[in-house]
């Protein structure tokens, strides 16, 4: 239920027959996506996510200090000395620390969001085969779900320790209902729909109609969800580093470092502004993104 | 739909049933008991040892679960090994918290989905209509800890008028409990306010589209009283419908928003009891969530059935 | 675009808030945060008596762990006391004990009570009472951190409601420790009490009720056995578990005493004359980290000292606790009987001895897991650094409270820790006796050692905590910790009292229960 909420979520609800096309030819889904992603709105969102995680990767290149090198000058504002954007409460440079936070996050995102996608749509594939794997499968997805994100993952770092493998397993079993959901539906659709009828009438094995036919259509909505589920990536980091289950220090990470601000809100506000503008520069990036598959797959 | 609910109970059962056993076994899982949180700061071990007898930690785990859900069924959740008291009345209270937190929430939900829906199509220019949209995709997109630290720097520190966080019952002394509590209620709101109000617009629009609406127009009535009087009343039977929906996502999103402003409801509860191994809690908790989620679910899908045109006419 | 989104989002917020603040305006203007002008600073003058006391506090009562030391021992003596209670150099003074005679040998001791003290209930306060305290705190399912002590009592005579005697399996020096900390409640109810449904004593107001994780509330107690105390008629405890909405409650004036902000949670508010600091150098414990001996290299005390050389204890107690506090690498306060300055200074940070020593001991290329409590990694983090100065590189495993707290009695520490000891605030055997990390018989450092268990036993077993043999004794185990280093003291914390500068006469006893006899709002 947390999960929901943290959903940023495609637009108002739609049935899976909303978001595909009726027929496209597998040929052209590449292009559908790119025509969506190059709209303004789709160009803005890959720039915003694209430049932050860039300053990430390039972290070494753009500062010389070490996220973790302590110094006796704790809490200065920016332009103290060599300190761009200041330092926090043990003397570590904050700018760096942010960068190396957004390295973090991208590392949790590019772990934790294939994983989902992978397992969710292995066990969707696998309900659509069989009514009784179907049941089995949906119980499965209904009790990931009815754990609040949060709560479950308190329950999961309790079991493993904190820490990044942690935080990775957490958003993965949040994502795997997720994914799983959604390919489940589109699948059962697109089976019924007349072309893949008209295939199998052609000959078609069921492999081949599924491989050929119907996961191409069926993975539209997939692939919206990929991008939301960046963005949920990143905003559950951050939740899990605000109730004390956050990557190991020394270690900085977009929400470790915001929920370490928090006591210096009213001396230091700067410190809490860096990761609260790159969160929200993310977030937003990768939904307009989402947005923009979504516009591009409805074409 | 009676029907409908019959054949969705036992599959709702069953995962309530395996989700209890689920619970139990983490639990016992995890490193750390109760007894060792018991002991204080600097025990022995025979301390710890005697009260794991008392606790009877030291039974068959299966014993332990048999008595627990023998209890629960019979609507007893034990007492709290930690916090303290019982935890019926332990979760009542938090429940009771939650809940104000939600309702809070839903005011705030109702009346911002209201006011930028009905706002979506009466404010005609390109520029506002740019800013409306970018104004609900951030409130839907935005973390609860990003808005809720917005908030708390802009009127707890900058412009000190509210608390920070914490709480006071709006029971006990409505002015202050109402000062505690905007903050929180606000943040909680903010996304599902945006899907309301995308769902206010559509309705609207369609009902503007209406033959009564254009009728109406065409012999004179001004558009804002055929906006209120006519098109309100009648988007409002499905947007009634989403709002029901989003009361489950309210009650759930309360765990960072509880986090974030120390607002002691169900989601600080379990912080609380998870870090120290209160399992009498825990359980009880993870059990009443697991509950609502499922009984949400089953709403949900009725509520779903319930819009969806094809229902509908057939 | 996300600067300008985030603008936009808040001028929604703004309008909404600014409904809020209109309805506030038409609600009369009670405000959760405005200050109450109206209250003289610092006005002095005789007590007044009456109003309430609102008290806030980040941590809640946890019935269960009434008769153990820990966070909420705070609110006790309100509804409890102890037979007797230290003046500032140790030395007992009555409470419910009006006198009392301890035998030359130290092996015996004889109290007469105060007369006509009455329990809450109405039940009178008598010998018995005494008896049950002694025999309760004995009970490990009560683990008492005192059970040592209590243990010794070995017979107890009732000479009459008012006169008891103990007899005692051998002399203790911290006898009285045990009597400033064992609460007499009423037997009838102890049950209630560790579940917190009845809290019944003789003490200077009555336990109205509790609401877990929200608030507590004490009225005046009308029969106290102190005439014309206490002056609060009430007593409201509100638990606000987060550090800046505690300190904002403080600020709005809607609590006048804030029970549980570190040094660098009060920063705000440190030089605002409207609040008062009030700084204890008892209660609040050490922070230290712990070596397992068992673990190569730390079987070399060598080692062990290197890493007391290494960390700048200067430097935590500045940014990690906001300046108040002690750094000493003794475990004693300045206010404890074995305190010397040259302890406390033992190990200054010098990173060039501490690397000496590491060559010395042939340790080279050291990678050590560093556990320690996930709830205050800032510490953690300080030593970590200072460590790697020196060529030690430490692996951060951050336990949660349960975690740490299992690992820490079933003796399963890694190879470092970082935590927090109790107990060195009275006399230094209870420190020995008493403290987990430092009890000679079984500790989580694995450490044995013949000359440091004489030792312990010698400062424990003296009749007469004030004589030179016993002070000879206290400075022995001084010596034998600064050379052992198994336990490497780093703070002696600050127990910290945040209060609007009108309330005064707020007091605490050894173990940090506080003490509102004598307290009023000027």
């Amino acid at each position: 239920m947390a999960t929901e909420t943290l959903t940023p979520g495609t637009p108002a609800p739609k049935t899976p027959e909303a978001a595909a096309p009726t027929a496209a030819k597998p040929r052209r889904v590449r292009n559908r996506y790119l025509r969506g992603l190059l709209s303004p709105r789709g160009l803005f969102g890959l720039a915003l996510v694209g430049l932050i995680f860039a300053a990430g990767l390039a972290a070494p290149l753009l500062t010389s200090h070490d996220p973790t090198f302590q110094t006796a000058d704790a809490l200065r504002g920016p332009g103290s000395g060599d300190h761009v954007w200041g330092t926090d409460e043990i003397g570590r440079d904050l700018l760096s620390r942010l960068l190396y936070g957004i390295r973090t996050d991208l590392l949790i995102v590019a772990a934790a969001v294939p994983l989902g996608l992978l397992i969710g749509c292995s066990l969707a594939l696998v309900a659509t085969t069989h009514r009784a794997a179907d049941v089995a499968v949906q119980r499965l997805f209904d009790l990931l779900l009815s754990f609040p994100g949060l709560i479950l993952g308190l329950t999961v770092t309790a079991i493993m320790g904190p820490g990044k493998a942690t935080i990775i397993t957490v958003i993965t079993i949040i994502e795997i209902p997720s994914f799983g959901r959604m390919l489940r539906g589109a699948i059962l659709v697109h089976r019924d729909r007349e072309y893949a009828t008209a295939a199998r009438v052609g000959g078609a094995g069921p492999l081949r109609l599924l491989t050929r036919h119907v996961l191409p259509n069926a993975a539209d909505p997939v692939v919206v969800q990929i991008a939301v589920s960046m963005s949920i990536a990143v905003i559950l980091e951050g939740a899990m580093s605000f109730i004390g289950i956050g990557v190991r220090p020394p270690d900085p990470s977009l929400g470790g470092i915001l929920a370490e601000a928090r006591p210096y809100l009213e001396d230091h506000p700067t410190y809490a502004l860096g990761p609260l503008v790159v969160i929200t520069a993310l977030v937003v990036g990768l939904n307009l993104i989402a947005e923009a598959l979504n516009r591009g797959a409805r074409r | 739909m009676t029907g409908y609910l019959v054949r969705r109970l036992p599959s709702a059962l069953g995962v309530l049933l395996l989700a209890s056993f689920a619970i139990f076994l983490i639990l016992r899982a995890v490193q750390g008991d109760p007894a060792e949180t018991l002991a204080g700061s600097d025990p022995s071990p025979e301390s710890v040892g005697a009260i794991r007898h008392e606790l009877g930690l030291d039974r068959p785990l299966l014993t332990q679960y048999g008595a627990w859900i023998a209890d629960v069924v019979r609507g007893d959740f034990g007492r709290s090994y930690i916090i303290g008291g019982s935890v019926n009345e332990l979760l009542a209270q938090r429940l009771g918290n939650t809940v104000e937190l939600t309702v809070g929430a839903l005011v705030f939900t109702i009346a911002l989905g209201l006011l930028f829906g009905v706002l979506g199509v009466t404010v005609k220019n390109r520029f506002g209509q740019t800013l409306l949209s970018a104004v609900n995709s951030v409130s839907l997109i935005v973390p609860a800890y990003v808005s809720g630290f917005l908030l708390v720097f802009v009127f707890a520190i900058t412009w000190p008028v509210l608390p920070p966080g914490g709480h006071v019952s709006i029971l006990s002394d409505p002015q202050i409990g109402f000062q505690y509590l905007l903050m929180p209620a606000l943040v909680l709101a903010l996304p599902p306010s945006a899907i309301l109000a995308r769902y206010v617009k559509d309705g609207l629009q369609q009902a503007l589209g209406e033959d009564y609406a254009r009728t109406a127009k065409s012999l004179g009535i001004p558009p804002r009283r055929i906006l209120w009087r006519h098109a309100l009343p009648n988007a409002l039977p499905p947007v009634l419908t989403v709002l029901g929906m989003q009361v489950g996502v309210l009650l759930g999103g309360a765990v960072i928003i509880e986090a974030v402003f120390a607002w002691p409801g169900l989601g600080m509860l379990a912080e609380q009891a998870v870090t120290r191994r209160d399992y009498p809690v825990i359980q009880a908790v993870l059990l009443f969530l697991v509950v609502v989620y499922v009984v949400v679910q089953l709403l949900t899908d009725l509520a779903y059935a319930l819009i969806d045109p094809r229902v509908r006419l057939g | 675009m996300s600067v300008s989104s985030l603008a936009t989002s808040r001028r929604t917020l703004l309008r909404a808030a600014g409904a809020g603040a209109v309805l506030l305006g038409l609600a009369g203007c009670k405000s959760a945060v405005d200050e109450n002008k109206s209250t003289p600073a610092g006005a002095s003058g005789a007590p007044k008596k009456g109003g309430t006391l609102q008290i806030g506090s980040l941590v809640d009562f946890t019935p269960a762990l009434l008769f153990t030391q820990n966070s909420f021992t705070a609110l006790a003596r309100l509804v409890f006391n102890t037979l007797t209670s230290y003046d500032n150099d140790l030395r007992p003074q009555p409470q419910l004990a009006k006198s009392w005679q301890v035998a030359p040998d130290g092996t015996s001791v004889t109290f007469q009570l105060r007369e006509g003290v009455k329990f809450h209930s109405g039940r009178p306060f008598t010998a018995e009472d005494v008896v049950f305290a002694v025999n309760n705190l004995k009970d490990p399912k009560r683990s008492a951190q005192l059970r040592a002590t209590a243990a010794v009592v070995s017979d107890i005579t009732v000479i009459s409601p008012t006169e008891l005697t103990l007899k005692l399996a051998h002399p203790v020096s911290n006898l009285f420790d045990l009597f400033e900390f064992m609460f007499i409640t009423d037997r009838e109810s102890v049950e209630d009490a560790v579940t917190g449904k009845k809290l019944i004593g003789t003490g200077p107001f009555v336990f109205k009720n509790w609401t877990p994780g929200a608030s507590i509330s004490f009225a005046k107690n009308p029969e106290y056995f102190v005439p014309e105390r206490p002056y609060f008629d009430n007593v409201e405890v509100r638990i606000i578990p987060q550090a800046d909405s505690l300190l904002s409650a403080l600020r709005g004036k809607q609590i006048q005493l804030a029970l549980g902000l570190s040094g660098r949670d009060i920063a705000p508010i440190k030089s605002d004359g409207q609040f008062a600091i009030q700084e204890f150098d008892t209660g609040g414990g050490a922070i230290y980290i712990g070596a397992n001996v068992t673990v190569k290299p730390l079987d070399d005390k060598r080692v062990r000292q290197a890493i007391s050389f290494a960390v700048d204890r200067d430097r935590i107690l500045q940014q990690g606790l906001g300046g108040y506090g002690l750094a000493s690498s003794a475990p004693w306060p300045k206010s404890s009987p074995a305190y010397s300055d040259a302890t406390a200074r033992r190990y200054p940070h010098d990173p060039a001895r501490a690397k000496a020593l590491l060559a010395e001991a042939g340790a080279a290329n050291l990678d050590l897991p560093l556990a320690f409590l996930s709830t205050s990694s800032a510490v953690a983090q300080m030593i970590q650094f200072d460590l790697q100065q020196v060529g030690i590189k430490t692996t951060l495993e951050p336990l949660d409270p349960a975690k740490f707290q299992a690992q820490l009695i079933s003796q399963t520490m890694p190879a470092l820790w970082a935590g927090a000891h109790g107990f060195a605030q009275v006399h230094p055997s209870t420190l020995a006796v008493s403290a987990y990390p430092f009890n000679e018989a079984k500790n989580t450092s694995k450490f044995s050692d013949p000359r440091y268990t004489e030792i312990v036993q010698r400062a424990w077993r003296q009749a007469d905590p004030d004589s030179a043999q016993a002070k000879a004794a206290y400075q022995d185990l001084s010596e034998v910790l600064l050379d052992q280093q198994f336990v490497i003291d780093l703070i002696v914390l600050a127990n910290l009292h945040a209060a609007t500068s009108n309330l005064q006469g707020v007091a605490q006893n050894e173990f940090t229960a506080l003490n509102l006899d004598d307290a009023y709002l000027a």
